[in-house]
């Protein structure tokens, strides 16, 4: 049989919201596919797009970045910087070459952990229809 | 030299069956053993127990162990557990990383081949990122326990009184020549017009007998510096020159203004005699002046609602006390005939509907309509209105009360961008969170009370009052080191142009220009860490403590490899 692509994907979650989310699928025993690596961050907003770029370079087949809904930031308007950042960094991914598709924004709050296991599993199931990274190369 | 190499230790947490029955721990540790600087890889059964945390701090010590990877629970669960036992191993608390290998893996993939998997990546992540780590210092600061409060209505009045005590010092300032405010000069107070003017004065004596409460009359706060804790505040009286102050927090109760009537002709203030706002009546009650007017007022309108299309909001407020006034005109002038013209009613707390009720009974009549104009008429003062089913009328009365929109302070943008706080789309000064941070704002230690928040009435400022003064009393105390954040941003000088992009986007007033040397700079006492700088600077030159690029690609990396 054939090997089934497993994608990899980096999740950046934030620290309050997202992680809480994430935690509390675990604490529900949601299924959840290993696909993901959960990079925690404090907040969404200290994603610097040249992460996602690397992990994109470094091989991820997806980035997902999640942190509080619109509103509910723990450091009061992160998320919105983060919602802009993400708008140009499609831009600049499409400019690059790299679909956009591969790039997820979320939003997961702390009590969220169904939705976490949603989005986790629907972006997983997107990355495997969009195949393997075209750029993956072996890192070192 | 022996005492600088790398002896990474990393401990496995079985967490019961939790871990130990979804991962081949065995296999963690053959996998995990050979990586380059890992000295041991050890397994507990809890490490979170008495037990655990002794074998971790004994397991460091005896193995002279530099960096600390503990596999096991969510970091909410114990990240500063483990932390606490690495200070009493004498390992500085951030060479450590825990790596969440229960809810994040043990716990949400099943199959255990694959969980396990998942875990040597984890904790390779783990290994590699720890390999990075710096040790870093708890700043502890000196903090000042006394308190500024800006405003000497009820709301600054309230919480001064709270507040002071032979440990704390308040410095209450007022703009005026007089405390007390708006609410001094009413004539009654609701909802059962208890003393009014007597019910304040009581309050402003207690604040003049109070030795812990320094009052700054006709003076205005010009500059405000700094973090909780620590600001330093110039107040500048109208004469004289400017007192340097050190506090640790601020209470802003600067109060309100009011929609001036006179701005749209249609309510005929300022033009038609007897039209009068609701404060002036108010006054005219207090001082008895209304009693020896020559004629009695023998037809009253009060109208609702001045100004509220223009603000946009209904002040909550103004219903309460036109019904509070329509009762003591009523018993000051018993054939008095009085109507209230009103678009809604507002009539919210548990005694005012009876209150409302009880006007009724007394004859006073409540029209629902929209009032269009307010002008000389034959006799006396003509109102046209159009009212619910949309037929216009009109009613000549000798006397119109007004009730304009409660807007915000005059004041308000200035001591907003004084102390780096926030205004909303109102224009009044914005909270940290509406419901669950009501009288924080977005400066930690800086607080807002009263109407400077909103419209809102005497009680629910008091309420205010006392929750801030609650929330400064229980965080700031006198002796107290304050320990701000420590996985802060830091600028890398010889990266950064000078953009001030990070200045522009911190939501805390952390980052500021310096220009001398043409840089930013970031105030490790104010920041929070939450990293946005660092996310917007276009020429990386931020680097977020605990967080940084490195620390974090090595977490990617590992990821992307196994």
């Amino acid at each position: 049989m054939a090997d089934e692509f497993t994608p990899n994907i980096v999740g950046f979650l934030c620290n309050w919201c997202s992680y809480g989310g994430a935690d509390r699928a675990g604490s529900s025993k949601l299924d959840i596919p290993p696909s993901i690596s959960v990079v925690r961050v404090m907040c969404s907003s200290r994603v610097d797009p040249s992460l996602v770029l690397n992990s994109l370079l470094w091989g991820a087949d997806g980035v997902l970045v999640a942190g509080c809904h619109p509103g509910d930031c723990h450091y009061k308007e992160g998320n919105y910087f983060t919602r802009r950042r993400f708008a140009q960094l499609e831009k600049v991914l499409e400019s690059l070459g790299l679909d956009p598709e591969r790039v997820e924004l979320a939003w997961v709050s702390a009590s969220e952990g169904q939705r976490y296991a949603d989005v986790v599993n629907d972006f997983t199931e997107k990355i495997k229809s969009l195949g393997p990274n075209p750029l993956k190369k072996t890192p070192y | 030299m022996a005492s600088e190499e790398y002896r990474i230790g990393v401990y496995v947490c079985e967490c019961g069956p939790n871990i130990a029955d979804a991962v081949d721990i065995d296999r963690v540790i053959e996998e995990i053993s050979p990586l380059p600087g890992v000295a041991v890889v050890k397994r507990h059964k809890l490490f979170c127990s008495g037990e655990g945390k002794e074998f971790l701090k004994q397991d460091i010590i005896d193995e002279n162990i530099t960096h600390v990877v503990v596999a096991a629970c969510s970091p909410k669960d114990h990240e500063a557990t483990f932390a606490g036992v690495c200070k009493e191993a004498g390992i500085n608390p951030y060479l450590y990383q825990i790596v969440n290998i229960r809810e994040g893996c043990a716990w949400i993939i099943k199959d255990k081949e694959a969980a396990t998997k998942k875990a040597i990546s984890y904790i390779r992540a783990g290994v590699s990122r720890v390999g990075y780590h710096v040790p870093l210092e708890q700043l502890e600061l000196d903090s000042v326990p006394d308190v500024l409060v800006i405003g000497g209505g009820i709301a600054g009045i309230e919480a001064a009184l709270s507040l002071a005590s032979p440990i704390r010092k308040v410095y209450l300032i007022e703009k005026t020549e007089t405390l007390g405010g708006t609410a001094a000069k009413l004539a009654g107070l609701l909802p059962y017009q208890g003393e009014g003017p007597g019910a304040i004065k009581s309050k402003i004596d207690a604040v003049g007998e109070n030795e812990n409460i320094e009052v700054y009359l006709e003076s205005e706060v010009e500059k405000a510096l700094g973090f909780f804790g620590n600001f330093e505040i110039s107040i500048r009286p109208h004469e004289g020159d400017p007192v340097e102050l050190n506090v640790g927090a601020i209470v802003v109760a600067t109060g309100f203004s009011n929609y001036d009537p006179a701005e749209d002709k249609k309510w005929g203030y300022g033009k038609v005699d007897n039209v009068f706002t609701a404060l002036d009546i108010e006054e005219q009650i207090s001082s008895g002046e209304i009693k020896k007017s020559k004629t009695a007022p023998k037809k009253v309108a009060l109208i609702h609602c001045v100004g509220r299309d223009e603000v946009g909001y209904c002040s909550g407020i103004c219903c309460n006390y036109l019904f509070k006034i329509a009762n003591n005109l009523k018993e000051t002038f018993k054939d008095a005939n009085i109507t209230h013209f009103y678009r809604d009613l507002c009539v919210p707390n548990k005694n005012d509907e009876a209150f409302f009720n009880n006007l009724k009974e007394k004859g006073i009549e409540f029209v629902r309509a929209d009032v269009s104009g307010v002008s000389k008429g034959k006799s006396g003062i003509e109102v046209a209105y159009t009212d619910e089913s949309g037929e216009k009328g009109s009613l000549d009365v000798d006397m119109v009360i007004l009730a304009p929109a409660v807007k915000p302070g005059e004041d308000t943008e200035r001591i907003a961008e004084m102390l780096d706080i926030t205004i909303d789309e109102t224009g009044f000064f914005e909270e940290e969170h509406l419901l669950l941070g009501p009288v924080n704002t977005a400066v930690d230690g800086v607080y807002i009370v009263g109407c400077a928040q909103g419209p809102r009435n005497i009680p629910d400022t008091i309420s205010q009052s006392n929750a801030a003064a609650g929330a400064i009393l229980s965080r700031l105390i006198p002796g107290q080191k304050l320990l701000p954040e420590v996985k802060v941003s830091e600028v890398l000088e010889s990266l950064c142009t000078g953009c001030q992009t990070c200045v522009n986007v911190c939501s805390y007033g952390a980052a500021s220009y310096d220009e001398n040397k043409g840089v930013s700079v970031i105030n490790e006492a104010i920041c929070r860490g939450c990293g946005n700088c660092v996310g917007s600077c276009p020429s990386g030159a931020i680097r977020s403590k605990h967080f940084t690029e490195t620390q974090l690609h090595q977490e990617v990396i590992e990821a992307l490899l196994s």
